[in-house]
């Protein structure tokens, strides 16, 4: 699904080189729900923009579904992070000008899908997440956990084979940060593949699998298998 | 991809901005179609065709302070000496200088005074038979003055009975196209048309009576004076810089003034209409470029407020045009609104200014190629902005900023 082999991450600035990823290699399994943990500045917003090909890398190889993403240009990628990626944002990054129906269509009107087919989709989301009755609300009438599920909506309509979270909890209550993740693994139970960084040790022992980065490579790698609550006991 | 109905939704949740920069494009098609309209007009009242080769042509004045001169002797010498300077085509005392602002009018009817008929106001032109050969005008039907039947006189106790007009005065007063040989009045003295000439304008070039002008055989030689003189092609400034030292040799008790080519003459007189023309031009240009910059400026003010969303919407999947596309609609839909309201503003301003400064109406052509001045000035304007927009990276979206 996602292989990543020796990518380097290298931000230059006239004084400085920074290395944000170092030779990380990772090998994502379709179907795996991944948590990304790390202490700050550890490079796994970097890792997790590379995934999302939101910047490209400095060297290596990243194929994503058998395509070689460090071959492609710059529509080629918004095309493929279109079709395949779902991108969750810890701060929702809702269109405060869009109603909850028109933000959760953006991605589907990139991808040139008819507005018959969107409203299907557009809709069997919001039921999904729960919000169907506030489909014409504006984001910033929501309560931030509601956002988050507006955005996880958003995130689905493409049918995404992978999606990626960025603190998808971050920014909510411990209660609005359950139901989150409880929605998340509903849609993984569903088959989709998730990537999530967080920083939340609790929420990445849910996660079946973790992998840990530190100084821009993997340091740590634990797998926890089956039940989380066995996960918080190993 | 079409983004209109999500564009115009976001437009209308925050529409404080595209309300003032709408209002803007608004007023500046307003403003810009009538002063377009305005400066068409003035530049076709100052290109009109005059009937004069200006450039051959200057006129002067003579003012006597002499207590014992001859006028109507002093006259003929003058015109005398004036057309035996090498390189003069001829020369003429008159009463009024064409183009110039100043000179006499008067009503001639078809029947004199008292009885009902059709009359047309008209310029007068009183010379000597050299009136039209100094003009450079021709006769088109009949013929010139004869030397015999001018007269120079000093007083109005008699007046000419013949007269030449010109073709338009003609066609005014004789739409059957007959009036050689027949009479006009002014007031109850009777002219024969001998003459039709070709165009000629009179001394004001703004009034309706600019094409009517009557010439009339007489010569009224006083103090105050004015010739008009036609030299060859090429040979004006060498005989202008004659007139001042021969006058005053045939009479040193004057003054010689005013020595101006026709042009200077008409210059003078559309001096206020070039000015009005320019200060529109430079409002035209101030306006449009300050609703180029308007759209600029918001559109950067956008970007920068939605650096965040462009980032966004990239990660989303939006490729670069998309994001350039929606700039460019959102600017050409604020730009559409204000173009309508604009054509409405600028008929209603169009009316405003023909009932208050006598213009003529507004045709619907300026309107329409201003409004589409605009919106492609809109356009170039949002290209830079929302090319920089595009550029932004899909990473911002996960930064917090």
């Amino acid at each position: 699904m996602l292989t990543m082999n020796k990518i380097n991450k290298i931000y230059q600035t006239d004084m400085v080189q920074t290395h944000a990823l170092r030779d990380f290699d990772l090998q994502v399994n379709e179907g795996e729900f991944i948590a990304v943990t790390g202490p700050s500045g550890s490079g796994k917003t970097t890792f997790l923009n590379i995934a999302g090909m939101l910047e490209p890398f400095s060297s290596g190889q990243y194929l994503l579904d058998g395509v070689d993403v460090g071959r492609l240009n710059d529509n080629q990628c918004a095309d493929l992070r279109n079709q395949k990626i779902g991108y969750i944002f810890q701060g929702f990054n809702l269109i405060p000008d869009l109603n909850l129906y028109e933000n959760i269509e953006v991605p589907l009107r990139y991808r040139g899908i008819k507005a018959a087919e969107r409203k299907r989709r557009v809709e069997q989301r919001l039921e999904q997440v729960g919000l169907a009755s506030r489909a014409k609300h504006l984001p910033q009438q929501l309560s931030g956990g509601q956002q988050q599920r507006v955005a996880i909506a958003r995130a689905l309509a493409g049918e995404p084979r992978f999606l990626l979270a960025d603190e998808p909890t971050g920014n909510l209550d411990s209660l609005m940060a359950r139901q989150v993740m409880e929605l998340l693994e509903q849609i993984n139970r569903e088959g989709a593949t998730i990537v999530m960084v967080t920083h939340d040790s609790e929420l990445a022992r849910r996660a079946p699998r973790n992998i840990q980065v530190v100084d821009g490579q993997l340091a740590d790698f634990t797998l926890y298998q089956g039940n989380p609550a066995a996960a918080v006991g190993a | 991809m079409s983004e209109l109905k999500p564009i115009f939704n976001a437009l209308r949740r925050s529409k404080v901005g595209a309300i003032l920069l709408l209002l803007q494009i608004a007023i500046t098609t307003a403003i810009v179609s009538n002063s377009t309209f305005i400066i068409n007009e003035k530049i076709a009242y100052l290109d009109q065709p005059t009937g004069y080769s200006e450039q051959d042509i200057f006129s002067f004045e003579v003012m006597s302070f002499g207590k014992d001169t001859n006028f109507k002797l002093q006259a003929e010498l003058d015109e005398q000496a004036l057309r035996q300077i090498p390189g003069v085509v001829d020369a003429v005392m008159i009463d009024s200088v064409p183009l110039s602002g100043s000179g006499f009018a008067s009503t001639f009817r078809l029947r004199p005074t008292g009885e009902k008929s059709k009359g047309v106001n008209a310029s007068m032109f009183q010379g000597d038979e050299h009136v039209l050969n100094t003009f450079g005008v021709k006769v088109l039907e009949g013929r010139n003055f004869y030397q015999s039947e001018i007269m120079v006189t000093d007083n109005y106790e008699q007046y000419p009975n013949i007269a030449l007009i010109t073709k338009v005065m003609a066609d005014t007063l004789f739409p059957d196209g007959d009036a050689l040989g027949k009479s006009i009045y002014r007031g109850d003295f009777p002219l024969k048309i001998i003459g039709i000439t070709d165009m000629m304008k009179g001394p004001w070039l703004s009034s309706e009576r600019k094409d009517r002008s009557v010439i009339l055989p007489f010569v009224m030689a006083r103090k105050l004076t004015q010739f008009m003189v036609r030299t060859e092609p090429g040979r004006r400034t060498e005989v202008m810089q004659q007139i001042e030292p021969l006058m005053l040799q045939l009479d040193s008790k004057r003054v010689v003034e005013n020595i101006q080519g026709l042009e200077q003459v008409k210059d003078g007189f559309v001096a206020p209409d070039k000015l009005t023309m320019r200060m529109l031009l430079v409002m035209v240009v101030v306006l449009t470029l300050i609703t180029a910059l308007g759209i600029f400026g918001l559109t950067m003010f956008n970007i920068n407020k939605r650096t965040k969303q462009v980032g966004t919407r990239r990660a989303l999947g939006a490729r670069k045009s998309h994001i350039i596309n929606y700039f460019l609609v959102e600017s050409v839909m604020i730009c559409i609104g204000g173009l309508v309201l604009g054509a409405v503003l600028a008929v209603l301003l169009g009316q405003q200014l023909m009932q208050h400064y006598s213009i003529a109406k507004l045709p619907l052509l300026y309107v329409g190629l201003t409004a589409l001045g605009v919106l492609l000035i809109s356009v170039c304007s949002v290209i830079g902005p929302a090319q920089r927009a595009a550029n932004i990276s899909p990473s911002v979206a996960t930064r917090t900023i």
